[in-house]
């Protein structure tokens, strides 16, 4: 092999600290190495130019850049080496810039080290081979996971780029908790009006195949061509012939059926349309409180269904659905207040979450509207907003702000001064977080314009007062003073989490997530909406806490990462992937059984079990190299035999 | 290459691509100063990093190891850390019983935007390292020589089953044997005191089967070569473990096994009986009585009692019949498990460090690298293709010496690790004697403290622990880092 070696000093960033001349000479000795040279700045056009040329006037067949990272320049001088007729990867560089240069003052050390950084890129380059990337089809539909506003508008966006799409939402109708918000901050428009009409676009898209009430079972392949498995739940009613209609709902007998829709605040029947302008609108019976499925006298619905839709003997079905890409937008769900004992939260009936108190004031809700006390249907005079239940609480491991409370709670408290005048709220706050538009000046009207208390302080217990109230325990840290306020109904704004099944979901997609069950992002800046998992996109809440505008914005986002993706009508794979060699396999199936990726499977190669690795599902982490016993699995530009040599470069007696 | 003498020792990283080489770069981008010693290689995944590079490293002069990935559930690759986690945890516990300081290795997690954790980890990792000082070099240390006290008392009465069902073993294994391609067990060797394995395909062969302290061999051995093919096998207790890894590992398949439970009463190690035969030119008679065995060679009497001249690994036995079977020949024995330190392991647990490694030196001394440890090995499955004598990966050279020896045997040691049931066959193939089954046993017992007594070849249906993952690891803690 033919070397070239450049030491870029980087102005003064590398050239202050290190002797680049100095490594360069030393680097001129590395085995294989035939050209070494110090450039000002490699990066910059003359640099890479001096790189083109000594490739052509050396022949070189190998170039090692010691500069910044390759975390920064990789791809440019992977180009720049393609330009002069090499392999593009047949390149290593040696990071004397942020692992060097930056961290130390020390010049004898520094040059020491950077020629040290540089032999075991030489020594790995000499182990490289030229690689060439697989192209392959890509299957141009995509599979929305989560139908709420994120998901919705990714959905549509694709689909009106003429993109197919699959829409898979988990509960009988889409809308998200959108569809169960009564108005919105900081405009106090009606949410069911704005998202209603989306929904109605998702159903009529002649593009968007809706798989209401269904969840993800499986997902194999790999970007451009997955393979999903949807299990469609058995709603007991024929949706080809349901119109939703509601007569069956009107005339069933068990009517104390609890709503999930209305967050368990009121009752329902068990075969229902979810609210008025559910999307798909077709009724689901709840087969637990349905006379007929448990104890098998009824049938009334049945008997009043206009078209003879109901079917009690219905079972899930798996569809297969085959799509390129796959969005998750599956949203969130409250954490588990009850473990705030002190709030009494789920002991104490007056004690709701926002999401309840949102139900109550919705003109669908169980009270049409009005503001009652689920103890006693009375309407509150004192209402005190509790915040950051389950957000930024380190004691119940929940660092985390959850983002939209302090707005929508400031909507709430100027929502309560509307439908009752009489009514005064408290806000107990940590902080006022209201950076997005026109939203501190809304909370600022709560305040100013509608009369709301807001105390700075938390709440350290609530307790009945034994004449039908609470009292309310709090301390304004403003005032140094302990508060106590007696208060008819309490709101708690939760703390939010990843949806319910949000970590299996992220084992099925192949990726990461947090703590608290939320997606993990491929960067935190630069790549929000992409996954580690190339194909897959995040939209919405499922990735973190954000409002409306930003998960719309994010499911438009994630349908440009989709159509920009189904640009092109072949990918082509990274080629540094494993490899195994036929001979040394003996088909012991470790490396099967560790892939992350599915990607290695057994083949009979001339009746002899052999691993095989699928090229297009592979991502390279090298788990099967470092599995395989024998080292019959190698990775490409990782091999054993390269990092034995870097090891070997450095530990030597 | 050489480190800068006096200011400087040999630190190598191993860093993810995704998280800490980001994480390192985040520091240097944040000119957050660091101790120059570390030297990172870039490695996709921790998941990438094989335990045995570490070794590699520190047998050949890195003072430290750091390895470093992204925090578990932030893997790039979804999984790759978590495997890291369990084999990276295995290594460090095991390093101590070849005399390296567990302290010269780390792992941790960082992320691509904790510059400060890096900056704090690479200076506290370095600190830790020159406190320890330059490592002792494996070649430079005085050879050791040290025997293990094999005066141990047995959980059981040992024989030398004299009144075993033979009979009706040969009966049992003639009538399944037209459904076979052989029958694999003992017959009696060059004299009556030693035994080779028979493969019995006609009933002319069945007839020389042999039951007794003699059988030592490990039959199991043989199975993954009939790969695909019905066979049968005679079993002892502990040959049966290696059956069941086997099956755990899917190198052979339950239906083409039958395998024949003979309830065993002990082996003799050869070894020692050998010692005090002394040189003989033949062995006239071999008598047995129900608790000792009378060998005459060249016309003396020697005799051995079972409870004195058993092998190692017979006196902690637990299970001497086997647990599964086709064909059993008697009921299991009642016998609880104690859990004992081996002697081998327990005459290593009762050196410091530098004797460890000193013991070392001396016992690889005697190695002839013939690799009858590894064939005697029924796990051993790469067979041909052992990483040993290979060029490509090229792990170790042909070179005589002690250092490659050891990390030959570490290797072994490792490609064994969750999936070695202690049969003892390295170490009793060892034609120079070296207690190599120590090695074994450590890993054994690091991999029983970590995965819930987790004991390979007990269960057909376990997941060998270091081919699966906990994304909570129970008994596997981050280490803080202050």
């Amino acid at each position: 092999m033919r070397i070239g070696v450049f030491i870029c000093h980087c102005g003064s960033n590398i050239g202050g600290t290190v002797d680049c001349a100095k490594v360069a000479e030393k680097a001129a000795l590395f085995p294989d190495v035939v050209y070494a040279t110090d450039p000002m700045y490699t990066c910059a056009e003359p640099g890479q130019a001096t790189i083109e040329s000594a490739i052509a006037e050396y022949r070189l067949d190998g170039i090692v850049v010691a500069s910044c990272s390759p975390r920064m320049h990789e791809p440019t001088f992977r180009r720049t080496v393609e330009r002069a007729g090499l392999n593009r990867y047949m390149l290593e560089m040696a990071n004397i810039r942020e692992h060097v240069s930056w961290i130390g003052k020390d010049v004898e050390s520094n040059t020491n080290k950077a020629a040290e950084l540089v032999a075991i890129a030489v020594a790995k380059l000499r182990g490289n081979t030229p690689l060439h990337s697989k192209s392959f089809e890509v299957n141009k539909r995509v599979l929305v996971i989560g139908g709420g506003v994120a998901g919705i508008q990714a959905a549509l966006d694709c689909a009106d780029g003429d993109i197919p799409v699959v829409l898979v939402e988990r509960e009988a109708t889409i809308g998200g908790k959108m569809a169960k918000l009564d108005k919105t901050f900081p405009t106090v428009d009606c949410s069911a009006c704005i998202v209603g009409p989306k929904m109605v676009d998702v159903a009529q898209h002649p593009l968007i195949a809706l798989y209401a009430l269904s969840e993800v079972e499986e997902i194999s392949g790999y970007v451009g061509n997955f393979t999903v498995k949807i299990r469609k739940r058995a709603p007991y009613v024929d949706w080809d012939k349901c119109t939703g209609c509601g007569a069956c709902s009107v005339k069933c007998p068990s009517k104390k059926t609890p709503d999930a829709f209305n967050e368990f605040t009121g009752v329902t029947t068990a075969i229902k349309v979810a609210f008025p302008q559910a999307i798909p609108k077709k009724a689901v019976i709840t087969a637990a409180h349905c006379r007929q499925m448990s104890r098998g006298k009824c049938g009334v619905c049945a008997k009043v269904c206009p078209t003879g839709a109901v079917n009690y003997d219905m079972e899930d079905v798996i569809v297969t659905e085959e799509v390129g890409s796959i969005v998750a937008a599956t949203g969130y769900d409250l954490m588990d207040w009850t473990v705030y004992k002190e709030y009494g939260a789920g002991r104490y009936p007056d004690v709701i979450t926002s999401l309840q108190y949102e139900r109550l004031l919705s003109g669908s809700g169980p009270t049409c509207g009005h503001i009652r006390r689920p103890s006693d249907g009375r309407e509150p005079r004192i209402i005190v907003f509790i915040q950051c239940v389950g957000s930024r609480d380190r004691s119940i491991g929940r660092p985390q702000c959850s983002g939209f409370c302090c707005m929508y709670t400031a909507k709430q408290a100027v929502l309560t001064k509307d439908h009752l005048p009489e009514s005064q709220s408290y806000v107990f706050y940590m902080d006022i977080r209201a950076p997005g538009k026109m939203y501190d000046e809304f909370t600022r009207r709560a305040v100013e314009e509608y009369g709301v208390e807001y105390v700075r302080g938390r709440v350290s217990c609530v307790y009945p007062d034994g004449k039908g109230a609470y009292s309310v325990m709090g301390v304004d840290t403003l005032l140094g003073r302990p508060v106590e306020i007696t208060a008819d109904l309490i709101v708690l704004a939760v703390g939010i989490e990843g949806s319910r099944g949000a970590g299996e979901l992220a084992e099925k997609l192949r990726i990461s997530y947090d703590n608290c069950g939320f997606f993990m992002e491929s960067h935190v800046k630069l790549k929000p909406v992409e996954t580690n998992t190339i194909g897959v996109f995040l939209a919405g809440v499922c990735q973190g806490a954000r409002d409306i505008p930003a998960s719309v914005a994010q499911g438009s986002a994630t349908a440009a990462k989709v159509l920009g993706l189904f640009a092109r009508d072949r990918l082509e794979n990274d080629p540094q992937i494993a490899c195994v060699d036929m001979r040394r396999c003996v088909a012991c199936g470790k490396c099967v059984r560790c892939c992350p990726f599915g990607a290695i499977e057994e083949v009979s190669v001339r009746d002899e079990q052999k691993a095989h690795v699928i090229e297009t599902v592979c991502q390279g982490c090298g788990l099967c190299a470092a599995t395989c016993p024998q080292g019959a699995v190698q990775l490409a530009h990782s091999t054993d035999n390269q990092i034995l040599a870097e090891v070997n470069t450095l530990c030597r007696y | 290459m050489p480190v800068l003498e006096g200011k400087e020792l040999r630190i190598v990283g191993f860093l993810c691509n995704w998280c800490s080489y980001g994480g390192a770069d985040a520091a240097g981008v944040g000119r957050a100063v660091q101790p120059t010693d570390l030297r990172i290689i870039r490695v996709p995944c921790s998941g990438r990093v094989d335990p045995i590079f570490i070794v590699k490293a520190l047998l050949n002069g890195a003072d430290g190891v750091l390895v470093s990935g992204c925090h578990p559930r932030d893997c790039h690759y979804s999984a790759g850390n978590f495997y890291a986690r369990r084999r990276l945890e295995v290594l460090k516990q095991f390093l101590p019983v070849l005399g390296i300081d567990e302290a010269r290795f780390e792992y941790t997690w960082v992320g691509a935007s904790e510059a400060q954790l890096w900056q704090h980890v690479v200076t506290t990792f370095t600190n830790r390292v020159h406190a320890l000082g330059k490592a002792p070099r494996f070649d430079a240390v005085e050879p050791l020589l040290k025997i293990a006290d094999m005066a141990l008392t047995a959980l059981r009465p040992l024989g030398t089953g004299k009144n075993a069902a033979l009979p009706k073993l040969k009966e049992a294994i003639k009538a399944k044997l037209p459904e076979l391609e052989c029958v694999i067990g003992w017959q009696q060797g060059y004299d009556e005191a030693r035994t080779v394995p028979l493969f019995a395909r006609t009933p002319q062969d069945v007839d020389k089967f042999v039951w007794g302290p003699f059988n030592v061999n490990n039959p199991a051995v043989y199975l993954p070569t009939f790969r695909g093919k019905k066979v049968g096998i005679v079993v002892k207790g502990c040959d049966a473990r290696s059956v069941v890894e086997l099956l755990q590992e899917n190198l052979i398949s339950r239906e083409d096994v039958i395998l024949f439970a003979m309830p065993c009463e002990g082996t003799l190690d050869m070894a020692r009986i050998g010692e005090k035969l002394g040189r003989y030119t033949t062995v006239d008679a071999v008598v047995c009585d129900e608790a000792s065995i009378t060998i005459t060679a060249d016309g003396k009497e020697h005799r051995f009692c079972m409870a004195d001249f058993a092998q190692g690994k017979c006196y902690g036995c637990a299970t001497p019949l086997a647990a599964l079977s086709d064909v059993s020949f008697g009921a299991p024995v009642d016998v609880k498990p104690v859990s004992a330190t081996p002697p081998e392991l327990a005459l290593l647990d009762s050196l410091s460090l530098p004797e460890r490694m000193s013991f070392w030196r001396g016992q690889m001394g005697k190695c002839l690298r013939c690799y009858a440890c590894r064939n005697a090995c029924p796990m051993c499955v790469c067979r041909d293709y052992c990483v040993s004598d290979s060029r490509d990966p090229h792990w170790m050279s042909q070179l005589a010496d002690e250092r490659e020896k050891l990390f030959f045997q570490t290797v072994h040691a490792f490609h064994l690790a969750g999936r070695c049931t202690g049969c003892g066959e390295c170490q009793r193939a060892c034609p120079v004697g070296i207690p190599i089954l120590a090695l074994r046993q450590q890993i054994g017992r690091v991999i029983e403290q970590l995965f819930e007594s987790y004991k390979a070849g007990t269960d057909p249906a376990a997941a060998p622990p270091l081919l699966t993952y906990m994304p909570q690891e129970k008994n596997i803690h981050e280490r803080g880092w202050k």
